[in-house]
């Protein structure tokens, strides 16, 4: 499988000094591929970089094959992303708006992925009236709605409780298996990254590189009931026995 | 409504009544307040202030509705480039800082004795704290949610449309309701002091000369009523479409 994403020798540095000096990977096509890594390794500035919101000072990355419109982008902060004034309805619906596409078609896509992901909502009411782990479901509904080919993840369960996380896994897997999309995404845990990805990167501490690559077979789907298995805690162990040397534990 | 809301104005009342009563001071400066109610009411009937009411009350529309027209846009522009806004906020903020009353005289000068320039200084003072409330505005819109419309593709005027100009309407808010209680201010000192026929501050003016006291505070009162009831319209405006503020 070609690579969908291909980064090399990337170069980045802050104020606070240099945070990647050569970074390079791949993630493979149509996979989802988890990055892990300690506070601080730059796990959510490499998905900024690559959805161009923030330069890069030296190297260069490529996404070959991806067309404009083609990226999805779920930010971590949640609250921060969705508009208050618009329903939740209108929040789903504004990635379409901005591409001009006409109300009838913005409905029967937001139908089709409400049956998709088994998930509704009172669509004329506002973000602020759902609970966190509801208004991170709409952000994701919101990044899935233009049926994006590439999807960039930063934490996304990381503000919801057990069952909305375990909810949305099971979600973004439905999506991932319906459209086939590449997915990275950045986690700060491991039992999340082991659950659904591909592959598994682990970064180093600053200035950041992949210390670890790790390919995790386990079969999908991978509903709740794969956790509690020998297969699941064997490549847990893996990834953290791997984590570990990484970060000088 | 909030019964709590009733006690102050009943203290009030109930004090202001006390001290008339027992004449604690001359009743020919503070007459007891039932009375200054009673004579709003003549007022408001034949021959009373209500022509000065509708003056005053046209004024202030005039003079708000133009600080708005020249102050909104002028906010969004300068808010979407900081450059732009940091080079002219010294004007800005010296002229909000300059008491509008001390430009009466040169507002005179440019507009002559007329309603035009009463209604000139009050939309002057006014627009400035309507383009530095929506600047403002603009300017501390969340950048998240301006980086998740530029990722879904959003290019600036549809950034500007979408975002910007929602986020910066709870500011914008802020600056219209103190734009409208300024207009309102002016309005009333300038029609004490430049000719005019009509108006609520020429009125409280003539009968302060003609000792007229009950009928001074029975105007006074109405100006007061005239700007408590546009600060509460401003009040459930915002509850009716900024039901999402600070959410």
């Amino acid at each position: 499988m070609p690579a969908a994403i291909s980064v090399k020798n990337l170069r980045k540095a802050f104020d606070g000094g240099e945070l990647y000096d050569n970074l390079s990977f791949e993630a493979e096509r149509s996979a989802i591929t988890a990055i892990f890594g300690p506070n601080g390794s730059g796990k959510s500035t490499i998905l900024n970089i690559l959805s161009g919101i923030v330069p890069h000072d030296g190297g260069s990355y490529e996404m070959p094959g991806l067309e404009r419109f083609g990226l999805g982008y779920i930010f971590q902060n949640y609250r921060e992303s969705l508009l208050p004034w618009r329903t939740n309805f209108e929040n789903v619906a504004l990635p379409l708006e901005i591409r001009k596409i006409p109300k009838r078609e913005i409905r029967a896509r937001i139908g089709k992925l409400e049956c998709l992901l088994g998930m509704s909502f009172e669509w004329n009411r506002y973000p602020y009236e759902l609970s966190g782990g509801q208004q991170q479901m709409l952000v994701f509904m919101r990044a899935l709605v233009t049926e994006p080919k590439m999807l960039l993840i930063d934490e996304p369960f990381s503000a919801l409780d057990y069952e909305n996380n375990l909810r949305l896994r099971e979600c973004l897997q439905a999506y991932h298996a319906a459209y086939g999309a590449t997915v990275l995404m950045v986690t700060h845990n491991i039992e999340e990254a082991v659950h659904l990805a591909d592959r598994i990167l682990i970064f180093s501490k600053k200035p950041s590189a992949v210390s670890e690559s790790m390919e995790n077979m386990l079969p999908y789907p991978r509903s709740r009931n794969s956790l509690p298995t020998d297969g699941f805690h064997k490549a847990k162990d893996e990834a953290l026995l791997a984590f570990q040397k990484a970060a000088n534990l | 409504m909030n019964k709590r809301l009733l006690i102050g104005p009943a203290a009030l009342f109930l004090v202001w009544a006390i001290t008339a009563k027992l004449h604690l001071i001359d009743p020919f400066f503070l007459p007891d307040p039932v009375s200054i109610i009673g004579k709003l009411f003549g007022l408001l009937g034949h021959d009373g202030i209500v022509p000065d009411l509708l003056s005053t009350l046209w004024r202030v529309a005039v003079s708000f509705i133009a600080a708005i027209t020249i102050g909104l846009p002028a906010g969004l522009v300068l808010g979407t480039s900081e450059r732009l806004y940091r080079s002219v906020e010294f004007l800005i903020d010296f002229f909000r800082s300059t008491p509008a009353t001390a430009m009466f005289p040169l507002f005179l000068l440019v507009f002559g004795v007329t309603d035009a320039s009463k209604i000139a200084v009050a939309a002057f003072s006014s627009a400035l704290i309507i383009v530095f409330n929506t600047a403002y505005g603009v300017m501390h819109a969340k950048k998240s949610r301006i980086l998740a419309a530029r990722i879904m593709g959003a290019k600036r005027h549809q950034i500007f449309r979408w975002i910007l100009f929602w986020e910066s309407l709870p500011q914008t808010f802020v600056g219209l309701r103190s734009a409208a209680s300024l207009s309102l201010v002016v309005i009333i000192v300038t029609e004490m002091f430049i000719g005019t026929a009509s108006g609520l501050g020429r009125k409280i003016i003539d009968f302060q000369i003609t000792y007229e006291i009950n009928a001074m505070y029975a105007t006074i009162l109405m100006a007061g009523i005239v700007g408590y009831a546009m600060n509460l319209a401003f009040v459930l405006a915002e509850r009716r479409f900024l039901h999402w503020s600070g959410k």
